[in-house]
């Protein structure tokens, strides 16, 4: 059985593994709020005549992910209180959000080709690239070859912008 | 047998052997990239295989699965980067292996111990397939909701580090599976009037989100760790004394894959540690366990390819998907308009046969291609990390955006891609999700079924030896493990708190 276990990604250092319980706890409350908002949907569901109606799945699932939920957080409970992520990282995370949202509300508007050299270029760039300029232009052949691939070849219909492409 | 022959007469024409030699040279090239395994590459992949009639998408769609294994063992051994927990036994001596000057023979242990293995597998699952097929028509709906709980609980308490974390992450897919129209009374679950959430979340959407956007945040946040690609000397070959010390791990490797993958139950890469296990009890080289021992390479590296044919034969014959990469692959039948299950064999037995040709097909092109192109692979994992994953987004963006087709399914590839996020750094597995996702829609479905045959009586569920059988199973798997723990915990006295 050891062997089975030593193949196991385990958490090398005390820090690493206090830095996974508090993902853990957050993972749990999580959870708990989405039991609530499962749990609130299932109640408004109409009841039909059958054995097992179209809330019994959902409840279960709400009553499942509050008491998961519930024993993640309660099992890292220590962790919860402590000090935060580094700054800079969590700054990162949103920004890399942000340009999936703006790729996502820009592709009818500007065509694929655009926001998806946006995309790469943006994601490479918050990614530690060193070379804009480079990466901009690896960006726009990448969004290039997939247009011409997916949209031209296989006839996969991708939205194209004022410029047709 | 003649059904495997025409098959492969189907398979055989110069049409669809260049699709499946387009299949495996990307599913390689994608798999190759690190932290990408086979699921993800698969679900990539899918959006490439959706304008093709559905014989050339099945052939092309069997290559970029066995591609994507094999191109994933490629950077477990030389980067150590294993794209999924059936890779990660094979990281173990294959990477080792690379540090001493070794990559070479680890790649090609690797690359033959899969083609030997998945030769053999897919064999067995041509001879097995129409069997368990014909067991699986007398099933009803009170057996396929046994089978499923087993499958959930295997699922949970095998593809984690522990049954709570599991089980967390099957809860978190299932849940997300619950969205969209019940179809049963028309009622829409969990839209919140969102038009694009009434069909569902698409599965593509989802195990790209979880796996590909997942690792990419969780990359950016841990900063530009780097990662050493191991260089290859010589071209991949097996000297005497290696293959000697090879073929022997690669059968017994195999002997363990493919009963274990093809039971209904999850844990196909429970072989890989097993064959480890066993390698290291049996090798004469005890001592180069840990340093680089080629037993250690091919056992687990068979064994993870042989799995991976057991598990298409519940995938096939009952539509019981027991692992990410069968979810998805499940996904890609439905998207093609079949439906694995018993009557698959016999409505749609030309597909399904001509799919297992291009498995044993596929399974030739790679021993082909790979070996010689072993350079060419390494090449890409020289790609920066920020080229890669910018590129696996824009990939993941344009599979969400095939997949589902509006800007809303690219918010919630977003919003999903955060929570894999966090599941990741709290050491939750995202495969049992992509599982529960698809699994329990099917599970509820049938349930309801059972039901509604008996009129509402329960005693239905364990009306035949089987399901009672089947329960039985449930329930040992849900008790044993904290059982043995505990014994465990007492006999060693120990009482220090385990990790996980």
């Amino acid at each position: 059985m050891t062997d089975i276990e030593e193949g196991r990604p385990v958490p090398e250092t005390p820090e690493l593994a206090h830095r996974e319980a508090r993902a853990a706890g957050a993972l749990g409350v999580l959870m708990i709020l989405g039991a609530v908002v499962v749990l609130i949907d299932a109640a408004r569901l109409r009841d039909s005549d059958e054995a097992l109606g179209p809330a019994a799945a959902p409840t279960l699932m709400g009553v499942l992910l509050g008491v998961l939920g519930g024993a993640l957080a309660f099992q890292s409970r220590r962790f919860l209180r402590t000090p935060q992520e580094g700054k800079r990282r969590l700054w990162r995370l949103t920004a890399l959000v942000v340009v999936l949202i703006a790729f996502a509300l820009l592709l009818p508007v500007m065509g694929y080709v655009v926001s998806s050299a946006g995309l790469f270029a943006g994601a490479a760039l918050l990614l530690g690239a060193p070379h804009p300029a480079r990466v901009v232009a690896y960006g726009w052949t990448l969004a290039v070859v997939v247009f011409l691939v997916f949209d031209v070849l296989i006839g996969l219909s991708l939205p194209t912008g004022p410029w047709g492409f | 047998m003649g059904d495997l022959l025409s098959g492969f007469a189907d398979a055989l024409t110069p049409g669809n052997l260049l699709w499946a030699f387009i299949g495996v040279t990307i599913g390689t090239a994608v798999g190759v990239l690190p932290g990408i395994g086979p699921a993800l590459t698969v679900a990539l992949l899918l959006p490439v295989t959706f304008r093709l009639e559905p014989a050339a998408a099945l052939i092309m769609f069997a290559g970029i699965y066995y591609g994507g294994m094999y191109g994933g063992s490629t950077t477990s051994i030389l980067l150590n980067t294993p794209g999924e927990s059936a890779s990660v036994a094979t990281a173990l001596e294959g990477n080792k292996m690379a540090r001493a000057g070794r990559g070479a023979a680890a790649l090609a242990t690797a690359a033959l111990g899969s083609f030997v293995a998945g030769t053999i597998g897919t064999i067995a699952l041509s001879v097995a397939a129409p069997v368990v097929a014909d067991i699986a028509v007398n099933f009803g709906p009170p057996e396929y909701v046994a089978l499923m709980a087993v499958a959930f609980v295997t699922v949970s308490a095998l593809l984690g580090p522990s049954l709570l974390k599991g089980g967390a992450s099957l809860v978190i897919g299932a849940t997300i599976g619950l969205v969209g129209i019940d179809t049963q009374t028309g009622q829409a679950r969990l839209a919140f009037g969102m038009p694009s959430l009434l069909d569902g979340i698409d599965v593509v959407i989802v195990v790209v989100a979880l796996f590909a956007l997942g690792e990419t945040f969780a990359h950016l946040i841990a900063g530009t760790g780097d990662s050493r690609v191991e260089p290859l000397r010589g071209q991949p070959m097996l000297s005497r004394a290696d293959f000697r010390r090879s073929w022997p791990a690669w059968l017994r490797g195999t002997a363990l894959g493919f009963p274990i993958g093809s039971l209904p139950a999850g844990g196909a890469d429970v072989p890989t540690f097993l064959s480890y296990s066993l390698e290291k009890r049996l090798s004469k080289h005890r001592d180069e366990f840990g340093h680089g021992a080629i037993e250690g390479v091919a056992g687990p590296e068979a064994a993870n390819n042989a799995a991976a044919a057991g598990v298409l034969v519940p995938l096939l014959t009952i539509g019981l998907p027991t692992s990410a990469t069968a979810a998805v692959i499940l996904t890609a039948f439905q998207s093609y308009g079949l439906q694995p299950g018993p009557q698959l064999f016999s409505e749609s037995g030309e597909l399904v046969w001509a799919l297992i040709a291009s498995l044993y097909i596929g399974n030739v092109l790679l021993l082909v291609l790979n070996l010689p192109l072993a350079r060419a692979w390494v090449r890409l994992l020289t790609i920066p990390a920020y080229g890669i994953y910018a590129g696996v987004l824009v990939f993941a963006c344009l599979g969400a955006f095939a997949a589902g087709g509006t800007v809303a399914d690219l918010i919630v590839l977003t919003v999903l891609g955060l929570i894999g996020l966090l599941m990741r750094e709290a050491g939750v597995p995202v495969a049992p999700a992509v599982v529960g996702l698809i699994l329990a829609p099917l599970a509820e479905q049938q349930l309801r079924r059972a039901l509604a045959l008996s009129e509402g009586d329960w005693s239905t569920l364990v009306s035949s030896p089987l399901t009672v059988v089947l329960w039985l199973v449930v329930l040992l798997a849900l008790v044993a493990p904290p059982a043995l723990a505990f014994a465990r915990r007492r006999s060693t006295g120990r009482d220090k708190q385990s990790v996980g």
